[in-house]
């Protein structure tokens, strides 16, 4: 884990004494909000429907046991008692009064963490592969490089006015788990013949009102001279992005309009005078950026088989605590650990990727216990313990089920991404919140979601995206049509590495009938599918066809809507 | 802010400039350059007091400046002697597209500026890094437009070093946004970012 030297905490510091400043002045009336209002968002602080949200970067997903439980103190202490997990390793918390975020500030910068960039037209916060230096397929540990390009972007002064938000992901094993290419900028590292790193960067991915896959741009691009090119990308991008129109400012619609290889051109350009320049790392950086990712001290352990695993459970909770090994846990690079995902999808209950002070104080405590104090924040919403010692894995299971985070759900129909839509978010056109637990109510047998297989349904409450429903296998977005709140539904989305757009299927539903549809689709894959075929493979085989029909049969011309955003 | 005073309506003089050159100390001058919009007429710089200092437009530069300099003269000749004259830059201007004429403008003028048209446009910025790296720029760089407080630690870092700021802004609390980052995570023009050494040894320094 990172940890900050002198360098960095008096950033951090120094960042907090500006922003209560800026906060002063606003209350004060000498800085007009329409003034203030970037200068908020460049510190994750929002303006929402019913108080202040604030927004805390969570560098590449990576937390220690220490910043949980102040993340825990300040939802205790400043909003609600709870925070919700973003899909961009972010947590927010929705209660936030104004005068109060220097405090918060404060607060969190005393154990290194920071709100800095995580809104605003600027370099968002970095996100990575939760699974990262641990993952049993990964090349290369993205998170030295992360490390290095967090301090890169932070407060970066050329960058802080661009077009739009700008979002990097840094990936580094042969599966994407990072969506590399809806980012802006997607960083795929590799070695090369040498065996030195290497980058490979894909521009211009986005989803939002026009989902736009990135391309790749340029190819083994060494690790050292990240900051040039990428000074010489996002300058290209900022002089020429579009400023007239919020929605065509995106990089994507740049690399669109110039097309990938212009775009490239264009770069490569600019970076031919700046890339001898003193801006790229030094090894000497490397170094001490890369010695804190170093492996903790695992013990030497035989591999447990899963089957003595689950043979050293109670008869009577042999059945759930499989169930968990095969959902929860996954394969590690060193024998005898595992890495153990927390579900923050209880069935009907929560909104997915909340969790509230004791849950955090408590997983803190576990983290301690059994995972070397470290946490991973996942981009679905849910929370890691990434090294875990497979004879400990019982134990685990026990406690951590008194935080109710052990549902055998991850990767299933339940495990749903779904950002706070109308119930918290200004811009909704709909709510998302009460359509996810319908769904989980819905589907509330373990054994019937098992059987099932991974299915990926992600929900947005606008076409702002938040909740990835273009790259879920179902995608379920809110729209507006007469003032009423109808839900698109879109098939055949999927992350990784082959990401692709979901396709809207047609008219929209009312919010009753969404667990109908969701189940009529279902179905229609049960039907359908040979042996163990997980849904989108059934859904590529067929087309949308059967799935339409089966949504589309016995409803009404009246029960949905033509409107399509 | 629709009242946005930035150059377009030109009428609106800032009378103090804070100036900041690289490795001193912030301070404030009385502003002696009037930025020109150069649209009225062809030729009014000929209307502009020849000992007031003009920035004109790098469009009017481009489009009648650098030929009139060619003219030994020609008004803009006599203001290149007095060192009177300067330009600023659109914040659309695609600087690069320009290499030549703005090599060959650099003993010409005695001052540049790019403008912000509204604050959260960060092009300007851009422009200010590009004249110090590619052009080796190393005189004055003026921000001028809808200059704020906020915005000066940013201008500084990319290249700016003096600062028309927006009328309303209040000149004491300007002057203390320099001391508020004592580090630095990334290059700049002003800064490097901290390297192996100095970032293990800082604290102990301090
Ligand atoms: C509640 C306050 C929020 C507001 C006002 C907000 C605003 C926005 C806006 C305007 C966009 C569209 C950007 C564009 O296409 O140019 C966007 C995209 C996005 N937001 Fe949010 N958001 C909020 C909360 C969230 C939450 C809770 C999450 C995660 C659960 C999230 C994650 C994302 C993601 C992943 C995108 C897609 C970015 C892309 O285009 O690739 N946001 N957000
Ligand atoms: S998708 Fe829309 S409703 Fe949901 S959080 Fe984003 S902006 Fe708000």
């Amino acid at each position: 884990m990172y940890k900050y030297d002198y360098i960095d905490q008096t950033l951090v510091n120094e960042r907090v004494i500006q922003f209560k400043d800026q906060v002063d002045r606003r209350i004060n009336g000498t800085l007009p909000e329409e003034e203030f209002r970037p200068l908020r968002l460049q510190n994750g602080l929002y303006h929402q429907r019913h108080a202040y949200m604030l927004r805390v970067a969570i560098p590449y997903g990576l937390l220690s046991s220490d910043q949980l439980r102040t993340l825990a103190h300040i939802a205790d202490k400043y909003d609600r008692g709870y925070g919700h997990f973003t899909t961009r390793q972010n947590i927010q918390f929705n209660w936030i009064k104004l005068e109060e975020s220097p405090a918060i500030l404060a607060d969190l910068a005393k154990v290194q963490m920071h709100a800095i960039q995580t809104s605003g037209n600027c370099i968002r916060n970095i996100t990575s592969d939760a699974f990262a230096g641990v993952a049993a397929d990964e090349y290369v540990d993205p998170r030295p490089v992360c490390e290095l390009l967090r301090q890169w972007s932070t407060l970066h002064p050329e960058f802080a006015f661009l077009p739009r938000k700008f979002k990097f992901a840094v990936c580094g094993a042969k599966e994407d788990r990072t969506i590399l290419l809806c980012h802006d900028v997607g960083i795929s590292l590799k070695k090369n013949e040498n065996g030195e790193l290497v980058a490979d960067i894909y521009a211009g991915g986005g989803m939002g009102r026009t989902p736009i896959l990135g391309s790749l741009i340029k190819e083994n691009l060494p690790w050292n001279v990240l900051p040039s090119y990428l000074t010489a990308l996002l300058r290209v991008y900022n002089r020429f992005g579009r400023r007239d129109n919020i929605y065509k400012a995106r990089i994507k619609i740049l690399v669109k309009a110039l097309g990938p290889e212009e775009f490239a051109r264009q770069v490569e350009g600019e970076w031919a005078s700046i890339k001898d320049g003193d801006d790229n790392f030094q090894q000497s950086e490397w170094d001490r950026v890369a010695k804190h990712f170093t492996k903790p001290t695992y013990k030497t352990a035989e591999q447990i088989s899963t089957e003595d695993l689950i043979q050293s459970a109670l008869e009577n909770e042999r059945t759930a605590f499989a169930r968990w090994l095969e959902r929860n846990v996954k394969a590690h690079q060193v024998p005898g650990y595992a890495s153990v995902i927390f579900s923050l999808k209880p069935h009907g209950s929560v909104a997915p990727g909340d969790a509230t002070t004791e849950q955090m104080l408590a997983i803190a405590d576990l983290a301690d216990q059994y995972s070397f104090g470290e946490l991973r924040v996942t981009h679905e919403q849910n929370l890691v313990l990434a090294d875990v010692e497979q004879a400990k894995l019982l134990e685990l299971w026990h406690k951590a089920k008194a935080q109710n985070v052990v549902l055998p759900n991850i990767g299933l129909l339940t495990d749903i991404i779904a950002c706070p839509g109308g119930d918290f978010c200004s811009l909704a056109n709909a709510k998302s919140l009460p359509i996810a637990k319908a769904i989980q109510e819905r589907f509330d047998d373990l054994d019937y979601l098992h059987d099932l297989g991974e299915i990926s349904l992600n929900i947005s409450g606008c076409i702002n995206s938040c909740g990835h429903h273009h790259v879920g296998n179902i995608g379920v977005l809110g729209v507006d049509k007469d003032g009423k709140e109808w839900y698109q539904i879109t098939l055949g989305g999927e992350q990784g590495n082959h990401a692709s757009i979901g396709k809207v299927i047609g008219p929209s539903f009312g919010a009753e009938q969404i667990p109908d549809v969701m189940a009529d689709i279902i179905d229609t894959f049960v039907k359908h599918r040979t042996a163990d075929e997980p849904f989108i493979e059934t859904y590529r085989r067929l087309g949308v066809m059967p799935f339409k029909e089966a949504a589309y049969l016995n409803r009404s011309k009246e029960s949905t809507t033509g409107a399509v955003v | 802010m629709s009242e946005n005073p930035s150059i377009k309506e030109s009428s609106i003089q800032v009378n103090s400039v804070l100036l900041y050159p690289k490795g001193g100390k912030p301070s404030i001058i009385a502003n002696e350059w009037q930025v020109w919009n150069g649209i009225e007429a062809e030729a009014s710089l000929a209307q502009i007091n020849q000992d007031q200092k003009v920035l004109a437009p790098f469009q009017w530069w481009l489009s009648h400046g650098q030929a009139q300099a060619q003219d030994p003269d020609s008004e803009v000749t006599k203001r290149i002697q007095k060192k009177t004259i300067g330009v600023w830059f659109a914040a659309d201007e695609d600087i690069l597209k320009h290499h030549e004429v703005i090599e060959a403008g650099k003993p010409a003028w005695a001052l540049v500026a790019a403008d912000f048209p509204i604050f959260r446009d960060g092009r300007s910025f851009s422009t200010a890094a590009l004249l110090r790296e590619r052009f080796n720029w190393s005189g004055e760089i003026r921000a001028i437009g809808d200059v704020l407080i906020d915005q000066l630690v940013l201008g500084a870092r990319s290249g700016f070093d003096s600062f028309a700021l927006r009328a309303d802004q209040n000149l004491d609390m300007a002057l203390k946004q320099f001391d508020l980052f004592t580090v630095t995570s990334q290059n700049s023009w002003r800064d490097r970012r901290s390297q192996l050494n100095e970032r293990l040894n800082g604290h102990l320094s301090s």
